[in-house]
């Protein structure tokens, strides 16, 4: 009887392993879907397309997580849609950064891939694109006419890896000198304007400093993007800027080791915070809202992030990057680099089709974009609307934005991953300290194909 | 009766199947890959392989010049010696000074122990928020005492930043297991030792010790081994490497090459140097603190 258990226990255990292994299929309510679910992904019909009976759990991954100004815009706007659809999502967001990108892209490889995606449309998607995890606007549309209709289709972004549109924008994005007033004020320095230069900055930050103030809040060791991006603008043009060098020996490379150099002399003069090379950006921005920093590039993202955090909101205003060279200190660095993309998973899955569409349309209705970003640069048809009540930061951005004299996007996004956290992680800190000079930083970062 | 089963050894065998089947899917089978990818190229997570390096050992050339690779071997191996020294270290003097009270027993058990318990992820973030630069626990009392803030992550403090949690978090596992080793001890023997007019040091060190022998042993087996695969407390709070890439471990720096550089064949190779590494230390370990019969 004994033998007899110990087979039964020994076959069940050894069962249950492969069933485990085993691929998992939807469960749906009527026998063709169920029937629907096990065909290949290339024979689809529109048979499999049938709406869901029940609610359902769709994930979604964004880059509004931990601590960016937009998280209580999201979690509202995610809300209105659970409540809207009877659906629930599963949030997965994070705070976008270097490892952030490799777990998005070693989720998608590993098959652990969301539902819906909040993504770049640059070269960080390349990669999606080509392996077809994610659908393009124009399947969608040939079931869903009315997606991504509010927008113009002319400055949806296309993937650089086949020229179609895959991400449908929600607010495109700037990036500029925020500054803390107060600070400012207790240093006897003006808030910079549009003929702001690059010598005039030096020498505020070196009165700042003076004055016991902390003149840039940045990590060097975690967030260095911004720095990086306007640094070398000011060795380009709004034309040029754009242009990713082949090496540091032209003319966009040579821009690229001049801007990392003016990294470097930042460094040495010891503007920027004393743990800069220890520290989280999360850290170095807190120094904005103590009133111990100055001067900080970020994103228009940021803004919810001063309303979030700042003790008095009219401290702080954003304006231009100081300029040199040819570029003016009205040109800026912005675009729509990133949207929503629904996985190809997900589409060929008939129970969540419906919920990710209407999870996008939701998320991209011109109410929810405006209150995402009224200032920054937008695809909809209608325009953002500003906000009613809006403070004296965002009227200061849109101020900026409607003063700007060019736009560029950012030249780091075609970049690859690799050579991107080779640079931002690697590198630069070497370059600041000394002990690797930009050009070698670039050449090697650029050898980098991936 | 109770003896009929095992009299017959193939239902045994048959129970022990699954475990190795599951063994060989999961750990054998994946190591055996692991092996081949590091000769390949692969760019990316789960992405096919482009064929073989060339030369095919280009990764094993590369590991051998690659300084950051020496900096994380060499700071896993210190990571070991500190474990040695402090984390059964001081968990024998504890252990030692909770055996000698008669009262609260229980009580330091639970408060020594309670660390391996909350995650190290928490753990990191905990003591991210005590080593603060700005407004952290410990600078806001340097600075409450006249003294300047540290960086304590900076080229001058990182080790100790980044061993201390560490060492602290598993203090009480062994602590546990060496507080058990020493309520086996019979305490006639002590009894005995006190007539004869043996002092307390002299009895921690002719008795004590002596039979507590085999327990230390497991203690710093496991100390040694464990320190090889350390990772989350150190990857959260010292991120890629910090400072100036000094802080890397073998295992941090596999996960960096990995998932951050998207470089799988050379965090392949990583892998099979942490494998030998933890292969070599352990038989040398199991060699050297054999045990013994009383």
């Amino acid at each position: 009887m004994k033998k007899v258990i110990a087979l039964v226990l020994a076959l069940t255990v050894c069962g249950s392993a492969v069933l485990g292994c085993q691929k998992t299929t939807t469960t749906t309510t009527s026998t063709s879907a169920a029937a629907a679910t096990t065909a290949s992904p290339a024979t689809t019909t529109a048979a499999e397309t049938t709406a869901p009976a029940g609610p359902v759990e769709i994930t979604v991954v964004t880059s509004y997580g931990g601590d960016d100004g937009n998280r209580v815009n999201y979690e509202t706007a995610v809300a209105a849609y659970e409540k809207a659809t009877g659906n629930t999502v599963n949030d997965a967001s994070g705070t976008s950064n270097e490892e952030w990108k490799a777990k998005i892209m070693a989720d998608f490889e590993t098959g652990a891939e969301p539902d819906v995606l909040f993504y770049f449309n640059g070269a960080d998607a390349n990669d999606l694109v080509k392996n077809k995890k994610v659908v393009s606007i124009d399947t969608i549309r040939a079931e869903y006419p009315d997606y991504a209709s509010n927008m113009k289709d002319e400055l949806i972004p296309a993937s650089p890896a086949d020229n179609q549109k895959y991400a449908v924008p929600v607010n495109g994005y700037w990036e500029g000198l925020y500054v803390n007033k107060s600070v400012l004020a207790d240093c006897g320095v003006k808030v910079p304007g549009a003929d702001y230069t690059w010598d005039q900055f030096l020498a505020d930050c070196g009165t700042i400093k003076a004055k016991g103030y902390t003149p840039i809040a940045c990590s060097l060791a975690e967030v260095p993007h911004y720095w990086f991006e306007y640094s070398i603008y000011n060795h380009d043009t709004v034309a040029t800027h754009d242009t990713l060098p082949a090496s540091s020996t032209d003319t966009a490379g040579t821009a690229w080791v001049a801007g990392l150099n003016d990294i470097k002399t930042l460094f040495d003069k010891g503007y920027f915070p004393t743990n800069t090379l220890t520290s989280t950006d999360a850290e170095t921005f807190q120094l904005m809202a103590d009133n111990k920093a100055a001067f900080a590039i970020d994103g228009s993202w940021k803004i919810g992030w001063f309303q979030e955090n700042a003790a008095d909101i009219n401290d702080f205003t954003v304006t231009y990057v100081p300029a040199q060279n040819e570029r003016k200190a009205t040109d800026l660095i912005g675009g729509l680099s990133m949207g929503y993309y629904i996985t190809e998973k997900a589409w060929n899955d008939p129970a969540k089709r419906e919920a990710c569409v209407k999870f996008v349309e939701s998320m991209t209705q011109d109410a929810v974009v405006s209150l995402f970003g009224a200032t920054a640069v937008t695809a909809l048809k209608n325009g953002t609307t500003a906000p009613t009540d809006a403070d004296s930061l965002v009227l200061a951005a849109l101020a900026m934005t409607k003063n700007a004299t060019g736009v560029a996007p950012a030249v780091q996004d075609k970049l690859n991953q690799t050579a991107r956290t080779a640079l931002f992680s690697g590198s630069i800190k070497n370059i600041v300290t000394g002990s690797m000079d930009a050009k070698t930083a670039v050449d090697e970062a650029l050898a980098i194909k991936e | 009766m109770n003896s009929v089963i095992y009299k017959r050894k193939t239902p045994l065998l048959v129970l022990l199947i699954p475990a190795f089947l599951f063994m060989t899917a999961f750990l054998y089978y994946p190591f055996v890959m692991n092996i081949m990818n590091s000769f390949t190229k692969i760019t990316g997570l789960g992405t096919s392989s482009e064929g073989y390096n060339t030369p095919w050992y280009a990764n094993y050339t590369k590991l051998i010049e690659d300084p950051l690779m020496r900096t994380s071997l060499k700071n896993t191996l210190l990571l070991m010696l500190m474990t040695i020294v402090f984390q059964v270290g001081i968990a024998l003097v504890l252990s030692l000074m909770v055996d000698s009270i008669r009262k609260g027993t229980q009580f330091f058990r639970t408060v020594y122990f309670f660390p391996i318990v909350i995650s190290a992820t928490a753990l990191g973030l905990l003591f991210n928020l005590i080593f603060l630069y700005n407004g952290g626990m410990v600078n806001q009392l340097l600075e409450k005492f006249g003294s300047g803030a540290i960086d304590w992550k900076d080229a001058s403090h990182y080790l100790f930043t980044m061993l201390f949690p560490v060492m602290w978090q598993y203090v009480g596992f062994y602590f546990v297991i060496l507080v058990t080793g020493l309520n086996n001890i019979s305490r006639d023997i002590y009894e005995a030792a006190e007539i004869d007019g043996a002092s307390g040091l002299a009895r921690i060190r002719y008795i004590t010790l002596p039979l507590l022998r085999n327990v230390l042993c497991v203690c710093l087996t496991l100390a040694i081994t464990g320190a090889l695969k350390v990772f989350d407390l150190p990857w959260i709070m010292m991120g890629s490497g910090m400072p100036l890439d000094k802080s890397w471990l073998t295992g941090t720096y596999m996960y960096h090459q990995t998932f951050s550089m998207g470089d799988v064949d050379y965090g392949s190779t990583i892998g099979i140097v942490i494998v030998v590494l933890g292969v070599v230390v352990s038989q040398i370990a199991n060699r050297v603190l054999k045990e013994k019969d009383y």
